[in-house]
């Protein structure tokens, strides 16, 4: 993998899960009756980030793909039920509107960091 | 409150941006990694006066919510280390560190982790900084 899209999905990724595990303890932590199912879809998605932090600087290659590739299919099927359903979705979760309240990072990433690991994987890839 | 939201907040954003294009510079050319390292230790003190600041706002007495703002100011801090993280890359880091898969980096790349880095975390900052102002109610 190349050390310094590593890197940069660390701190992008560090970021993010910052942010989203921010938001989640404080919706679960003070209004988990008033809408369950997103507070605890931003608290998975905030423990889905972490790991992916965590797989990338470990180097856990599968972790890390695994953990992008549910988090865009996420991002993409809470982002569409949010229009289809909407009154599944009594508060906004980080994934809502494909990530839109965080300038659409939350669906960005995930597409840059599969690529990133998809590269690198690739048996004529440039080992590190 | 008026220090905070006509002096502070707009320093905070003036810092941002000077991170920020400190970090594109950085990418775009190398050489400019000495003036981004200026731009860090800089940015690390207007982040300690906007803390202070929004503490002695808060200790003053003010209408917004402690968990929230406490919330928000912790991880304008907590993004600080980041600016750092290019070192980690050092070949003397990695040499400590028994982990086979831990990057090691050459200085021209530490130079664009580090910038990097400063964009996405100068974005951050701004954007908790402005969550501040609004929760404060300015």
């Amino acid at each position: 993998m190349p050390p310094i899209g590593r890197l940069l999905l660390i701190v992008a990724y560090g970021v993010l899960g910052l942010a989203a595990a921010g938001r989640s303890v404080v919706q679960i932590s003070t209004r988990l009756s008033e809408a369950p199912v997103p507070y605890l879809v931003s608290g998975a998605s905030a423990a889905l980030y972490v790991l992916i932090a965590v797989a990338l600087w470990r180097g856990w290659r599968s972790v890390a793909l695994w953990g992008t590739g549910v988090e865009l299919v996420g991002v993409l099927t809470v982002g569409t039920l949010g229009y289809v359903r909407p009154s599944w979705w009594p508060d906004e979760t980080v994934w809502t509107g494909y990530g839109s309240a965080y300038g659409w990072v939350p669906l960005a990433l995930p597409i840059v960091a599969l690529v990133v690991l998809l590269r690198a994987t690739r048996p004529d890839a440039v080992a590190d | 409150m008026e220090l905070y939201g006509g002096v502070i907040y707009p320093a905070v954003l003036v810092a941002c941006a000077i991170l920020a294009l400190a970090g594109v510079g950085t990418m775009v050319q190398v050489r400019a990694h000495r003036v981004l390292e200026k731009a860090v230790t800089g940015f690390w003190i207007v982040t300690a006066i906007q803390v202070l600041s929004v503490l002695i706002v808060l200790i003053r007495g003010n209408d917004a919510g402690l968990v929230l703002t406490l919330g928000y100011l912790l991880a304008a801090v907590l993004l600080l280390p980041l600016l750092g993280i290019g070192r980690l890359g050092e070949p003397d880091a990695a040499a400590l560190d028994p982990d086979p898969n831990r990057p090691v980096l050459q200085p021209d790349q530490i130079a664009r982790v580090d910038g990097g880095a400063a964009v996405i975390v100068a974005i951050a900052a701004a954007v908790l900084a402005w969550r501040v102002f609004v929760i404060l109610g300015s």
